[in-house]
């Protein structure tokens, strides 16, 4: 048995990352392309959230008649489908008559800061503001031992079952496939660039910068190593271990936020309205003079973003299992973090932000001892850091 | 309770939360900078006031101090003492612009909005800190040794019971002439429609103070309402009780701030704050420093919510760190912008307005299993009142208020400063 | 805020009666090598270029870098590369107020005016290193303040006639027509007392008669001291009137020299019949 450490923390850090990313992809749509700061978009997580719960645990709403529960997973669904439909009406009947008027940046910020109020309140109404959660199978969480010793490294899996602590697996790499593992990751990674850097002079918008292709490649090899080349226990004398709980909901919050990532992504690159969605953003007048229209650009841009953040909400919920009026809330100033930070008009920047935020709270809290309350202190002090070196942004302005 | 002190104490929130926009309104309605952390410096002042004013060793306080400043200067009589609660509460200002200063230096040069999101975070990060640090200020058990200056000397009675009715009779009834006045030259340079409010406003509530509590309890609460800074039950003579001094107090501090915003706006000072709010660039394209003009903006403003917070601490006898939520000010952004950005007029109505319905509001019997609904929709109220006026009266009920600057005539023809 | 102390009795409002320094013959400003890119435009591609007292107008295609290098000289833009030089002081980098203080001011092509001032307020603002504009000066008011905001409104007053929009004085800017507004941006930086200014598109939407009228006066500024470069796109109005012309092309300077040279330039024909328009 080892504790659990930095590495810990660490993957606590990017799912953190990973759903402040939910959040900032959409904000960082909403500030560039509508150019509105949208201090609502923490409440519309948690209408997001609360929208999946009104389908999946019916009971605990007060004013609902108990009709029963739809699974997590189709909740999840209409609920995003139901945030999308209200990210319509924010736009249809506020910020379209204020974009009308010619409002300025100051008055959308107290515009969404009274649909802010608006919300947030609107949920402590019909539900109160006791803590409730949603009705999914439970989770078990397999602890990942990691223990480097003389030969190698060794890893333990265990469980909790029925209360005792089972131990449900144990192997080990040797040091030179380690070594070789890393060789192969990074060969990989390089070969992935090398292929799609050549490609970039021919087509000239690449899906995915090859730098991250890259990356993906060299995580995806160190991974199927991993599961596919597991030889002995190199023993358990060891000389570092830690700790590494991880469970299906790790993975699925990873590849949700990551899937939704690159579909936003191949809308904006490929498709003809995600072309008129940057034009807009570069210059919305000019944009409508070449003939794109607007309002269906903002109205599209409204409806995502209030999709994402719907989508960010239930996976928080669904992670803390526990839902609250104030959890959006509570993401809105790392998601305000996240997006500044990357540099509000590239959505990469946002979820590069996110990322830093998320890993800065959950590692800075790790290793400053009873600094819990002051997680999102944390992501403002690095935020305020960045901005006096760089006030564009880490992404620049691209 | 009288009627006469359920508005004693309605008045007295007024005036201090009016303190807290008149600070506001320098940031946002003058100068355009949007401080949506501007609840930390009420924090703070109130915080650094009582830290300073109360005395050292108080039971069930961990936190730093007190300094007891009223005491030490005690020794010259109440008036000393009072001079040290003045003290105090210069130290809150000072405090409370300072800290303003360490968020305004690196925010301030960014956009107009990434001040908005950084100072709701400080805010936020401020209270935790009050709030989880208990060397600092105690914590989340807050402080109840708050020191109320002149507390001793109330109540206050001049000799015997007819000399206490007399004196503060008189004084109640200029207060009211007073108000008569200044509501008569209001009505008479309002448009149709302002007289019209006006006209209709003035004898409901003249109606509802004066008249209806004789129906139901006779003359003696016509007597109390009307000669309302006597209070025949205080002490043996009656006389003035403390909370009437407060609401004194905390009105000299509003009619203190609001002169000396006034007295800001109305200058070459003011035109640049003004310049700044409408387009940075032109008045940096005229040679003026800007950076330093919103810098001092946002300490004076700061300073402002600081006093505001000595007030509040004196006027609740306790504060604690969850008496400073976010909400707070946005309640001030709601009352600034209700009753008209960039006008200090405006923003006294427009806190009367808010906090006249939020009270009024707590008489509503609801059964206690729905308080938690009847908050939610106060605040659903608030943000939807706030959507609705940016969109249909975006000046406020008063619009942006009139500039002068007035010298000693030499010729007034042509090109008059004011609007 | 240092530059500024010099202890005159009323800073910046007197109107200078005296020559302004540097009409020996010595550029005012010097330029060298100012490089700027947004992105992957080159909007400046090494610019130099020096700027002699008298009425130096600056002529290009739409899109040559002319607001651009407005921008770099007058620090609302950082330029990549280069030195500018304002007299003997080295001025690059610096933020725009420190160079409006050292003298060098700026108009803005599309008109900036401070919509909900009055036209008043939008001249008053000008002057520089007025005692009232300071904390202490506007709480602590003196005879000092008092004559300083009469002269500054007597001045105001007198510009808004020459330019005829006094009788708008009290309107907000914000109503005000078009060419009032260009009008309005040329006063209020008349009205800092400049040694140079830099003038933007001054004259487009200006009625003829008051076009030469502005022309005349800023002809007779020139005779106090005075120094501008204009920027325009009437070549027939520049050439009435300047008495040096500064061609800019695609970033950098394609000639300087006497109007009647400039005009017979086979490179300037070039680059503007070249050019979409003119
Ligand atoms: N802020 C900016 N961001 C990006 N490009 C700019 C910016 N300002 C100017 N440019 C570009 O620089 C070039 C020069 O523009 P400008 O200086 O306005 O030309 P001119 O004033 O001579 O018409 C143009 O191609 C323009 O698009
Ligand atoms: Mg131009």
């Amino acid at each position: 048995m080892v504790s659990a450490g930095l590495l810990d923390a660490t993957v606590q850090g990017l799912i953190t990352g990973a759903v402040i990313a939910g959040g900032a992809l959409g904000l960082s749509l909403i500030y560039d392309i509508a150019e509105v700061p949208n201090f609502a978009h923490g409440d519309m997580i948690t209408i997001g959230a609360y929208l999946a719960l009104v389908f999946n645990n019916p009971g605990e709403i007060p004013f609902l008649p108990d009709f029963g529960s739809v699974p997590f997973v189709l909740a999840a669904i209409i609920g995003v489908v139901l945030a999308g439909v209200l990210g319509a009406v924010y736009e249809l009947a506020i910020f379209r008559k204020f974009r009308d008027n010619d409002a300025d940046l100051i008055t959308m910020v107290i515009v969404s800061l009274g649909l802010a109020l608006v919300l947030r309140n609107a949920v402590l109404f019909l539900v109160g503001s006791k803590n409730i959660q949603y009705q999914t199978p439970r989770v078990i969480t397999t602890n990942f031992d990691f223990l480097v010793t003389q030969t190698g490294l060794t890893v333990i899996t265990t469980q909790r079952q029925a209360g005792e602590l089972v131990t449900t697996g144990e192997w080990g790499y040797p040091w030179w496939l380690i070594v070789a593992g890393i060789l192969a990751a990074v060969a990989v990674g390089y070969a992935v660039f090398a292929l799609y850097r050549e490609e970039e002079d021919f087509t000239t918008v690449s899906l995915i910068p090859p730098k991250i292709l890259g990356a993906a490649g060299s995580i995806g090899t160190v991974l199927l190593l991993g599961v596919f080349a597991r030889l002995d226990p190199q023993g358990t004398d060891y000389i570092l271990g830690t700790q590494i709980g991880l469970n299906v909901k790790h993975i699925t919050i990873l590849a949700v936020v990551i899937v939704a990532m690159f579909i936003l992504n191949v809308i904006l690159k490929t498709t003809k309205l995600g072309r008129a969605m940057r034009a807009t953003a570069d210059n919305m007048a000019l944009a409508e003079v070449r003939g794109v229209d607007a309002d269906r650009v903002q109205l599209v841009v409204w409806v995502v973003a209030a999709m994402l953040a719907a989508l960010a909400g239930i996976l928080t919920g669904w992670f803390a299992t526990n839902l609250t009026p104030n959890m959006g809330f509570a993401l809105l100033l790392p998601i305000f973090a996240a997006v500044i930070l990357g540099g509000i008009s590239s959505p990469y920047g946002a979820v590069a932000g996110a990322l830093i935020i998320g890993l800065s709270m959950d590692v800075g809290v790790y290793l400053i001892p009873g600094s819990s309350t002051y997680r999102v202190a944390i992501a403002f002090v690095i935020l305020i850091g960045v901005l006096l070196v760089k006030p564009e942004g880490i992404w620049g302005d691209v | 309770m009288a009627v006469a002190d359920f508005i004693i104490s309605l008045l007295t929130f007024i005036a201090i939360y009016s303190l807290f926009g008149i600070g506001l309104n320098l940031k946002f309605g003058f100068t355009g900078l949007i401080d949506f952390g501007h609840v930390a410096y009420f924090m703070i002042g109130a915080y650094v006031t009582v830290v300073l004013t109360m005395p050292a060793g108080a039971a069930g306080y961990s936190g730093i101090g007190g300094f007891a400043l009223p005491e030490l200067f005690g020794v010259l009589g109440p008036i000393g003492s009072l001079f040290g609660w003045l003290l105090g509460v210069l130290g809150g200002m000072i405090a409370a612009a300072l800290v303003s200063l360490a968020v305004g230096v690196p925010t301030l040069r960014l956009r107009e909005d990434y001040l908005a999101i950084t100072a709701l975070g400080i805010a936020t990060i401020l209270t935790t800190v009050v709030n989880d640090e208990e060397w600092l200020f105690n914590g989340p058990f807050g402080i109840n040794t708050v020191h109320a200056p002149l507390r001793d000397v109330f109540p206050l009675s001049l000799g015997s019971f007819t000399l206490n009715m007399a004196v503060f009779g008189i004084l109640s009834l200029a207060a009211f002439g007073l108000t008569g006045y200044w509501l008569a030259r209001a009505f008479r340079r309002q448009g149709r429609r302002g007289k019209l409010v006006l006209g209709v406003l003035v004898p409901l509530v003249a109606v509802w103070y004066f008249v209806l509590p004789t129906l139901s309890d006779g003359m003696v609460e016509l007597t109390r309402n009307t000669l309302w800074l006597f209070d025949p039950t205080a002490g043996p003579k009656g006389g003035m009780d403390y909370d009437r001094f407060v609401l004194l107090l905390s009105v000299a501090a509003l009619g203190g701030g609001y002169w000396l915003v006034e007295r800001t706006i109305n200058s070459p000072y003011g035109r640049v704050l003004r310049a700044i709010r409408e387009d940075e660039d032109v008045p940096r394209a005229l040679g003026k420093e800007t950076f330093q003009y919103k810098l001092q903006a946002l300490m004076l403003g700061s300073a402002l919510a600081g006093a505001a917070g000595a007030l509040w601490a004196i006027n609740i006898g306790f504060i604690a760190p969850d008496q400073f939520a976010a909400t707070i000010t946005f309640y001030a952004f709601t009352a600034v912008i209700v009753g008209g950005t960039a006008n200090n007029k405006g923003v006294i109505l427009g806190t009367a307005f808010f906090w006249g319905i939020r009270n009024g509001t707590r008489f509503i019997d609801v059964p206690s299993q729905y308080s938690i609904q009847l908050a939610a929709s106060r605040l659903m109220l608030i943000g939807v009142v706030l959507i609705l006026i940016l969109y249909y009266r975006p000046e406020g009920l008063l619009g942006e208020q009139d500039y002068d600057i007035p010298l000693p005539s030499r010729d007034s023809s042509g090109g008059t400063d004011d609007v | 805020m240092s530059e500024q102390n010099t202890p005159t009795p009323t800073p910046g409002v007197t109107p200078t009666d005296s020559p302004k320094i540097g009409d020996d013959g010595d550029p005012i400003l010097r330029i060298e090598g100012i490089t700027k890119q947004f992105g992957g435009i080159t909007a400046l591609d090494g610019v130099d270029l020096t700027v002699d007292p008298g009425i130096t107008g600056l002529i290009g295609p739409n899109g040559a870098g002319k607001t651009t290098l407005f921008n770099c000289l007058t620090g609302f833009h950082k330029p990549d590369d280069g030195r500018v030089h304002l007299y003997e002081t080295d001025i690059t980098g610096k933020e725009p107020p420190a160079i409006a203080q050292q003298g060098m001011v700026r108009t803005f092509q599309i008109p900036r005016e401070l919509a909900d001032m009055t036209v008043f307020e939008n001249l008053l603002l000008a002057p520089m290193n007025q005692h009232g504009e300071r904390l202490r000066g506007a709480w602590i008011r003196g005879d000092q303040f008092v004559e300083e905001e009469q002269v500054i409104r007597d001045r105001a007053r007198e510009i808004a006639v020459f330019f005829e929009i006094d009788h708008l004085l009290d309107e907000p800017a914000g109503s005000l027509s078009g060419g009032q507004r260009k009008l309005l941006e040329i006063a209020r930086a008349l009205l800092t007392d400049p040694d140079i200014v830099l003038l933007d598109e001054p004259l487009a939407g200006v009625n003829p008669t008051l076009e030469q009228k502005i022309l005349g006066r800023i002809e007779a500024l020139v005779e106090d001291g005075y120094s501008f470069l204009l920027i325009e796109h009437d070549i027939d109005l520049i050439m009435d009137n300047c008495e040096r012309v500064v061609v800019m092309h695609q970033g950098a300077v394609l000639t300087t020299g006497a109007p009647e040279a400039v005009q017979s330039d086979e490179r300037v024909i070039e680059a503007y019949l070249g050019g979409d328009d003119v």
